[in-house]
């Protein structure tokens, strides 16, 4: 694998350099030169077009789970009409496991900043919006202030660098819903309504926030594009796996010694990560389980780990997904009818209740995981709750029904003599 | 023309359509809950799933592609669709429940968890028997349930405003509710409060749901979660008749049903009329239905000393007749009213005519202001335009006043101008007062001779509204004189189809010793010698287009044919013509 040079990599989006999270020192490390790049030299930037076709040649897979080229999304702008155009920064960072926007938040917020204005020059964008967890009240308190640093500067607000580049840039604080992370929820909770997924089509490029175009990236897609502008495509399709390229920030959880955020090459290999980045498994626990991306993604057991890598092509052949790249590990004492319950907890906690399957179903799951964990399952259990994923899955306004589902499904599958055993010892009052 | 593929059917259609709405259209069903055609498709509830896909077409030669057996090839989307907010394509290719065992299973599967946490009451609930979530259950869902842990439980009898009632259990969360608010009445009253299975509408804290179109939403309501404060537990639907009818406190005339058990009027519905009200009608009509059972004149009433006492047909024939020939002609006023129908007035504008009396005037009920230019209209009579029609002559409530003042004999219609403020005891003293009524009011209290008349519940006859659309009503309650098995205009209801004497509830406790306007001046003109025969609404309408050329073309059956006719087009058409 070219991803064996992991070791020899040097962290771009948030690189051991003191306080760069200030204006001062992110401009005397080079900050905003991508930006002035792009508005100011037309020989290298002859137009809107040629930055957009820079970031889809680099093919940044979205970072908020999806992994969709973010220089093609872009591309599915219409053409300026004049009005107002959008761009939402999704900073709501709410799936369990995923913690690694914030660390952009706190630790280089310009790098966003600055991609996400380049983002809206090139989509000719007249406002921006980022869109953080109420919970990270902090953070929201930094974007701010980042903001604010940066308009006092002038690299936001009219007229950008002297070009005709104007745009402005809010912060938007969530209120506690998982669903707002969900990018047109994000949208009506924008607009000051309710965080109800829209349907699709129209899609937001077509009808965004207030019905007008808007794209939506999340906060680590918007960073890479500023290395992108200053590196080039080329350097960002180099690092990496070759299908999934660039530099990933990963938030490596559970049972290792090292807990943290890693930026790192796509495509490490999972094992790698555990024991080479995060330190090791805890108390020299064995391996039992990983959760590559977030929770909605597959579980996968430690048997099926060799040789498999963090990008979404190897993640593919063992029937799991890349996701948000916030990996949950786990030990041989973990008791997976726990771990799942929990899971489905979650979601039926966030599930917003729009639409019937997933607002039944994600409680009625959790309802049986909960009967099986207080030891009174029955095995008949088991195909209820794989039933019921199938009820589920693809049936919905938006993919919180399938990310409920897929836990559930996988973890059952890889994991069934647990779960029967549980079952087994099921106690049952006589009737 | 393009072309849809349905289960195997080709249908034509034109310009943009949905989906569902189109296979409803051809007669055909797909199962749902949360659609409705005049508001937003938010494809929530799930239940209209099928299966879409659309004919693969060359992109050279823009022929459809076809397989090695000559058959189109046709590339299926992925998932499931639902057709409720599905635009129709040309080319597109669908399978509904009825060749799909796939779409069969999803809708399935999705009634089996929309009912998970119902509390499946329907027993003791007030929907039952025209609730779609019962009657799909029935057809798509499940034999029974796998759920075996314990419901969700939610806020019942939540009393949200005055009139609506939720039971938040019921509720499947299709939003029809709240966005009625949204779209039509534009209160925004109503949202969804909490988070997924939690999820029930309710109106913001401190605040209460009194939109005057509130009621719309318990028809909306595709269970039982949103009742009618007056309406819940009066009775099961399948025991009552439905009859259409025109809402006669507004002049806007909604289209409405009367629903009837043992003879009384226990509620109004809004009856589909895209040219009148849409599926809506602002809750005061509704109301209504209590006039039609409540303080209702039964038997003729006569004063004698100072005070009214019950009387006989026979005596109030007489009584009639012989108070407008003791009058000199010159002092008799016939006031007509827009609260009384075309037919009723021109009875009475008929036998002045025969009898040599001064042709009616009448007075407009309107109140500034009460219009929203929605459904509810400043004038509050049903039949404005129709006495204008009739050629009436309007004056002022001054002038009525001046008017009433020279006269000896007033006769007035279903108009109660005491009660309004126009006319004061004082005004009629030493005057003799003759009043059609249905209702008792302080205006009957005070007249020499009360002739209980037929309400608009309890006759057929036409009312003229304020955009010039005649539309007619349909007896849906018996009179003494009237019989449901006997009048053709009657509805029939399930228990008069299939039940026993016994099922029918029917008492003659509640039937009204009233006659029709018409029958009554039949009646007098009789008494008189004269030659006039008034037999029913149908036969006056006759009469009316036959002589008024404002009414010409006019019929019942020509009505019920369009569901009522608008007259300034029908004026436009006639010169066109011509
Ligand atoms: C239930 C749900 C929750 C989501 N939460 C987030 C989130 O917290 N942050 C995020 O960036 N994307 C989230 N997404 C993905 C977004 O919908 C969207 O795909 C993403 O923001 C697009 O940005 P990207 O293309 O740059 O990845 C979520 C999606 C779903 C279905
Ligand atoms: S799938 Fe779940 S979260 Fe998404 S719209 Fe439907 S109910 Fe809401
Ligand atoms: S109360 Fe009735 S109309 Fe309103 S959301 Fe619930 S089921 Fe739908
Ligand atoms: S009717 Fe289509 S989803 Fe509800």
């Amino acid at each position: 694998m070219s991803t064996e040079n992991w070791k020899t990599y040097e962290p771009v989006l948030i690189p051991d350099i003191k306080n760069l999270h200030t204006i001062e020192v992110y401009e005397k490390n080079g900050g905003y030169n991508a930006l002035k790049s792009v508005l100011t030299d037309k020989k290298k930037w002859p137009d809107q077009k040629s930055v957009i076709n820079e970031v889809k040649e680099a093919n940044i897979r979205g970072r908020g789970g999806a992994g969709f080229n973010a220089g093609l999304k872009w591309s599915f702008m219409p053409p300026a009409d004049g009005g107002p155009r959008y761009l939402a920064c999704n900073g709501d960072e709410s799936e369990p496991g995923t913690f690694k926007d914030r660390k952009i938040f706190e630790y280089n917020p310009h790098a966003f900043i600055e991609g996400a204005l380049i983002a809206a020059y090139a989509m000719e964008i007249t406002t921006i919006y980022v869109y953080i967890r109420g919970e990270y009240r902090a953070y929201i308190q930094m974007m701010e202030k980042a903001i604010e640093d940066a308009y006092r500067k002038g690299f936001i607000g009219k007229k950008i660098f002297g070009s005709p580049f104007s745009v402005d840039f809010y912060v938007h604080s969530g209120a506690g819903a998982y669903i707002c992370g969900e990018e047109t929820s994000m949208l009506e909770s924008l607009e000051g309504k309710r965080g109800y997924p829209r349907v699709k089509p129209p899609f937001p490029a077509q009808k965004g926030l207030w019905g007008r175009p808007t794209t939506i990236n999340n906060i680590e897609t918007l960073a890479h594009v500023t290395s992108v502008i200053n590196r080039g495509a080329e350097w960002f399709k180099n690092v990496g796996a070759a299908t999934h390229p660039g530099p990933i920030l990963y938030g490596i959880s559970g049972h290792v010694n090292k807990p943290g955020v890693y930026e790192l090459p796509s495509g490490v290999p999972v094992l790698d990560l555990i024991h080479d980045v995060a330190g090791g498994m805890r108390n020299g626990k064995k391996l039992k389980a990983v959760i590559p991306g977030g929770s909605s993604t597959p579980v996968l057991r430690a048997d099926q780990l060799d040789g498999i890598t963090m990008d979404a092509d190897s993640l593919r052949t063992v029937g799991s997904m890349l996701g948000t790249a916030g990996m949950v590990v786990m030990d041989e004492d973990t008791d997976m009818v726990d771990v799942l319950w929990r899971i489905a907890h979650f979601y039926h906690h966030e599930s917003c209740g729009q639409c019937t399957p997933c607002r039944e179903g994600t409680g009625w799951l959790e309802k049986i995981l909960l009967k099986i964990k207080n030891g009174q399952g029955e095995i008949r259990d088991l195909d209820l709750l794989l039933d019921l994923t199938t009820q589920m899955e693809g049936r919905t306004i938006c993919a919180l029904a399938d990310a409920a589902a897929w836990p559930v499904r996988f973890t059952i599958n890889r994991f069934r003599d647990e779960f029967e055993a549980r079952c087994k010892k099921s106690v049952h009052a006589l009737v | 023309m393009p072309e849809v593929i349905i289960d195997g059917h080709k249908y034509e259609f034109e310009g943009e359509q949905r989906l569902l709405q189109f296979i409803q259209d051809q007669g055909k069903e797909v199962p749902f809950f949360c659609y409705h055609p005049s508001m937003t498709a938010p494809a929530n509830c799930r239940q209209c799933m099928v299966k879409v896909g659309q004919y693969v077409r060359d992109r050279e030669s823009g022929e459809y592609e076809a397989d090695e057996n000559g058959e189109k090839v046709v590339r299926w989307f992925p998932k499931l669709q639902t057709s409720c907010n599905l635009m129709m394509s040309d080319g597109m290719v669908v399978h509904t429940q009825e060749t799909d065992e796939l779409v069969k299973r999803a809708q399935k599967d999705n009634l089996e968890l929309i009912l998970i946490n119902h509390p499946l009451d329907c027993p003791i609930c007030d929907q039952a028997g025209e609730c779609p979530l019962q009657i799909q259950t029935y057809k798509y869902g499940p034999e029974g349930s796998r759920f075996e842990v314990k419901k969700v439980h939610k806020p019942k009898r939540v009393q949200l405003g005055p009139r609506v009632v939720l039971d938040a259990e019921r509720c499947i969360n299709c939003t029809r509710c709240t966005r009625f608010t949204e779209e039509i009445s534009k209160t925004n009253q109503l949202t969804i409060t909490s988070r997924g299975d939690k999820n029930y509408p309710t109106a913001a804290p401190g605040t209460v749901f009194d939109d005057p179109y509130s009621l719309n939403t318990v028809d909306l309501c595709p269970v039982g979660a949103l009742t009618s404060a007056d309406f819940r537990f009066r009775a099961r639907v399948w025991e009552m008749n439905q009859t259409p009818s025109i809402d006669i406190t507004s002049g806007k005339g909604c289209n409405i049903d009367l629903w009837t058990r043992d003879n009384l009027i226990l509620r109004i519905t809004p009856r589909y009329n895209g040219d009148v009200n849409d599926h809506w009608m602002p809750d005061e009509g509704r109301e209504a239905y209590k006039l039609f059972n409540e303080n209702r004149i039964s038997r003729p009433q006569q004063k004698l000393d100072n005070e009214q006492i019950l009387s006989s047909w026979n005596n109030a024939i007489a009584t009639f007749s012989e108070l407008i020939e003791i009058t000199d002609k010159k002092d008799i006023l016939i006031v007509a009213s827009p609260h009384a129908s075309v037919e009723e007035n021109y009875a009475l504008s008929k036998y002045a005519n025969l009898m040599g009396l001064m042709q009616p005037v009448f007075v407009a009920h309107i109140e500034k202001g009460k219009g929203d230019n929605f459904l509810l209209t400043d004038d509050l009579a049903p039949n404005t335009n129709g006495c204008k029609l009739l050629g009436f002559k309007e004056i002022s409530s001054k002038s009525l006043k001046t008017q009433v003042s020279k006269a000896q004999l007033v006769i007035f219609i279903q108009d109660h101008f005491i009660d309004r403020g126009i006319l004061s005891t004082e005004d009629i003293e030493n005057k003799k007062i003759v009043i059609f009524s249905s209702n008792h009011s302080e205006t009957t209290r005070s007249a020499d001779l009360v002739i209980p008349v037929t309400c608009v519940a309890e006759h057929a006859a036409s009312y003229v509204n304020t955009d010039m659309r005649i539309q007619r009503s349909f007896p849906a309650k018996e009179t003494k004189y009237s019989n449901r098995r006997l009048n053709l205009e009657m509805s029939e209801g399930r228990l008069d189809r299939h039940g026993t004497h016994f099922d029918n509830w029917v008492t003659e406790d509640n039937k009204i010793d009233c006659l029709p306007v018409w029958t009554f001046i039949t009646e007098v003109a009789a008494f008189s010698g004269i030659d006039l025969t008034l037999e029913d609404g149908r036969s006056v309408m006759e009469e009316i287009a036959g002589s008024l050329p404002a009414f010409s073309g006019v019929s019942y059956e020509e009505m019920d044919e369009r569901n009522g006719m608008n007259l300034s087009a029908e004026k436009e058409k006639s010169k066109t013509d011509s």
